[in-house]
């Protein structure tokens, strides 16, 4: 077995809203190899992204807070770390990258400065050095004349080319695990395509660990070699990338691949979608959240919630009450 | 950059024909006869003399010829036979105040100095405690500060000016003589008529400074002091209030969490990164506020008997002396477009999307 990265044990997250309070994350469990790329699946306000952000203490508190769990990082629990402790990790060991590069970089800022920030904190290195090592890394991310545009502001980059500086600016520390929160979402296709290239350029030179939000399921098959299905604030199933698109096991994952078009599909056919609306969070979900969309849906699933369990080949675990195979229960 | 402000510069005459414009055309609203009455000192005896003043003084001309006249004046022989210019606001000659008896430029030049000492000493604690307090509020969200700064924010904007200045008055000179209204004591307009006491800049504070004269200098905040508290008072609570909402917006901006993400320290991240974003509407406001400094605080002018330009405006309006409010409102049209200039300039510095697009 190779070594663990990271280690989370039963995360819950909310946030204090006027409406109530919302169960964001409702104990979620997962881990991290040294190298591996980790898929999260799921549609908007699954939790995908606050449970990342939760790791790193970036949830905003208030309104956020973490109610519960822990998430080790090579043995340490970050919850646990005081603010000093946990930003010698922010950065330098993990960093993230958001969903939206025309938001994600300071306006007010030059490519250069931002940049630098990182580098001269961890590393403790000269504003001279510091500017040098940026060109070097805007040179790999691939964006041209890397010298010149150093004093550039992110208005005068396009949208790929921000998202780029800040892959650049996140692998600047030479982080062992890349949070990519949704990376590709707000650019158009052939710069989506760009990007994941260039990550996985970066993945094969530098080989960090990288966690890949999305709920773009073919980005997903073509980055990852594990992915976890978020549902309601829980993975409700997780397995190697092949697996879960060959035999998927929760009724939800199964949907989703459903929903996705397909290029030998007869035409004029109507694109499938899973009935009714996600859950809305207020109360933390006492039996399967899923429920009420299902197509499986048994007496027991209305009675307690499922957990993570393995089933099925080597690594591929399902919070199911339901055997999709057979329709029965299990 | 460079582009930005020739271009802005541009725009200065442009706005300065349209503050001409527009303040000329009020006057125009009244009829003839009733302008006539700016230019005869005794009620004229009969229909014919009117006719006769409005004939001489050109009043029911057409209106551009009679704006142009105002712009530059008329060629007239004076006494000795000699042709010279009379009136022309464009060569300063802005008529003559028959309540302050004296020329309205003249009125311009000995007022302002002292509003423009008030509003250099109002300036700074306005705008650094004002922002600080807002900025504080905001990262405190909620809690007590945040609470305490809000309610002072309402109670500051709702508190009438007049109401305060003169509970400061009631408080502070009647029943203490800790503070004075008015500009100056005595003794020092005594030692400044002397000549002994040199006017370097007319701004008595700081020429207080350049003489070295300590207790010239104490007299002059003594006489400040209320002005200032009674101006940053309004002024703090409305920046409280805009600092504080443009700062919470920015700090749930994506990058202010890219700023944590790199591992930056929370205040880095709020002074480096949220603040200058955050101050983007404030400096737009900023503007208004010093606008407003300088072209006379007309209430808080009177309530403490301080002769700035508001104060005499005031002045002028209780004795509807037309040709002294017309001046002085040209000369507040010249400093607000001077101070949107500035306030322009600066947000190009601020903000590299306005410098470089």
């Amino acid at each position: 077995m190779t070594n663990q990265l990271l280690n989370v044990r039963g995360l819950e997250t909310q946030f204090n809203t006027p409406e109530g309070i919302v169960h964001a994350v409702n104990g979620v469990s997962f881990s991290l190899d040294e190298g591996e790329t980790l898929g999260v699946v799921g549609e908007s306000g699954c939790g995908k992204s606050v449970t990342m952000l939760s790791c790193l203490k970036l949830v905003p508190m208030p309104p956020g807070k973490i109610v519960a769990g822990h998430a080790f990082f090579k043995g340490e629990d970050m919850l646990t770390m005081d603010n000093d402790e946990i930003r010698k990790v922010r950065g330098a060991q993990i960093s993230m990258i958001f969903q939206d590069p025309m938001t994600s970089l300071n306006p007010v800022m030059s490519i250069g400065k931002q940049m630098a920030e990182p580098l001269m904190l961890h590393l403790g290195i000269t504003k001279e050095q510091a500017r040098n090592r940026s060109i070097e890394l805007l040179e790999m991310v691939g964006i041209p004349q890397a010298a010149d545009r150093l004093k550039d502001y992110p208005h005068q980059y396009s949208g790929g080319m921000r998202q780029r500086v800040m892959i650049a600016m996140a692998l600047s520390c030479m982080p062992q695990i890349l949070i990519a929160d949704e990376p590709t979402t707000a650019l158009d296709v052939t710069i989506q395509a760009q990007i994941v290239d260039l990550v996985k350029r970066l993945r094969e030179e530098l080989g960090m660990a990288i966690i890949w939000i999305t709920h773009d399921l073919g980005v997903v098959a073509s980055i990852a070699n594990r992915v976890s299905v978020m549902y309601g604030g829980f993975i409700i199933e997780e397995a190697p990338v092949k697996d879960l698109y060959a035999e998927p096991l929760h009724p939800y994952t199964i949907g989703l691949l459903n929903s996705l078009p397909k290029i030998n599909r007869e035409e004029r056919q109507r694109l499938y979608s899973i009935n009714g609306m996600p859950p809305m969070l207020f109360k933390k979900p006492k039996v399967c959240p899923f429920a009420p969309r299902c197509e499986f849906v048994k007496d027991h699933c209305w009675q307690e919630n499922p957990v993570l369990e393995s089933y099925g080949r080597d690594g591929h675990r399902v919070a199911c009450w339901v055997d999709v195979t057979s329709g029965r229960e299990r | 950059m460079t582009n930005y402000i020739i271009r802005r510069l541009l725009l200065v005459p442009v706005l300065l024909a349209g503050v001409t414009l527009i303040i000329f055309g009020m006057l125009q609203l009244l009829g003839p006869v009733e302008r006539s009455a700016l230019y005869v000192v005794d009620f004229p005896k009969n229909e014919k003399q009117i006719d006769a003043v409005i004939k001489r003084y050109g009043l029911d001309d057409p209106f551009f010829v009679q704006y142009w006249r105002w712009l530059v004046g008329v060629q007239r022989p004076d006494t000795q036979g000699n042709i010279v210019r009379d009136g022309g606001i464009l060569y300063g000659d802005f008529g003559y105040s028959r309540t302050a008896s004296q020329e309205v430029i003249d009125i311009i030049k000995n007022r302002f100095p002292n509003t423009l000492d008030l509003a250099l000493w109002t300036i700074f604690p306005m705008l650094s405690v004002g922002i600080w307090m807002g900025v504080k509020a905001a990262v405190n969200q909620n809690k007590f500060f945040d609470q305490a700064a809000r309610i002072y924010s309402i109670i500051g904007t709702s508190f009438p000016t007049f109401v305060f200045g003169l509970l400061l008055l009631m408080l502070l000179y009647a029943n203490n003589q800790w503070f004075l209204p008015g500009k100056m004591s005595d003794w020092v307009s005594i030692l400044i008529y002397s000549g002994e006491f040199k006017q370097y800049t007319h701004l008595l504070s700081i020429d207080a400074l350049l003489n070295l004269r300590l207790d010239i200098f104490w007299d002059a905040l003594r006489h400040m002091i209320m002005p200032i508290i009674t101006l940053s008072y309004i002024s703090w609570a409305t920046f409280v209030r805009v600092t504080r909402s443009s700062m919470l917006e920015t700090l749930r901006m994506d990058y202010v969490i890219t700023a944590r993400s790199k591992g930056l320290k929370e205040a880095d991240v709020i002074n480096k990164h949220a603040r200058p974003n955050a101050m983007l509407p404030v400096v737009t406001m900023m503007g208004g506020s010093i606008v407003g400094l300088l072209g006379g605080v007309v209430i808080t002018e009177t309530v403490f008997n301080y002769p700035g330009i508001g104060k005499a405006a005031a002045d002028a309006a209780a004795q509807l002396d037309v040709v002294t409010i017309l001046g002085l409102a040209i000369f507040t049209g010249l400093i607000l477009i001077i101070s949107n200039l500035v306030v322009d300039i600066l947000y190009a510095f601020i903000d590299p999307r306005v410098r470089l697009s």
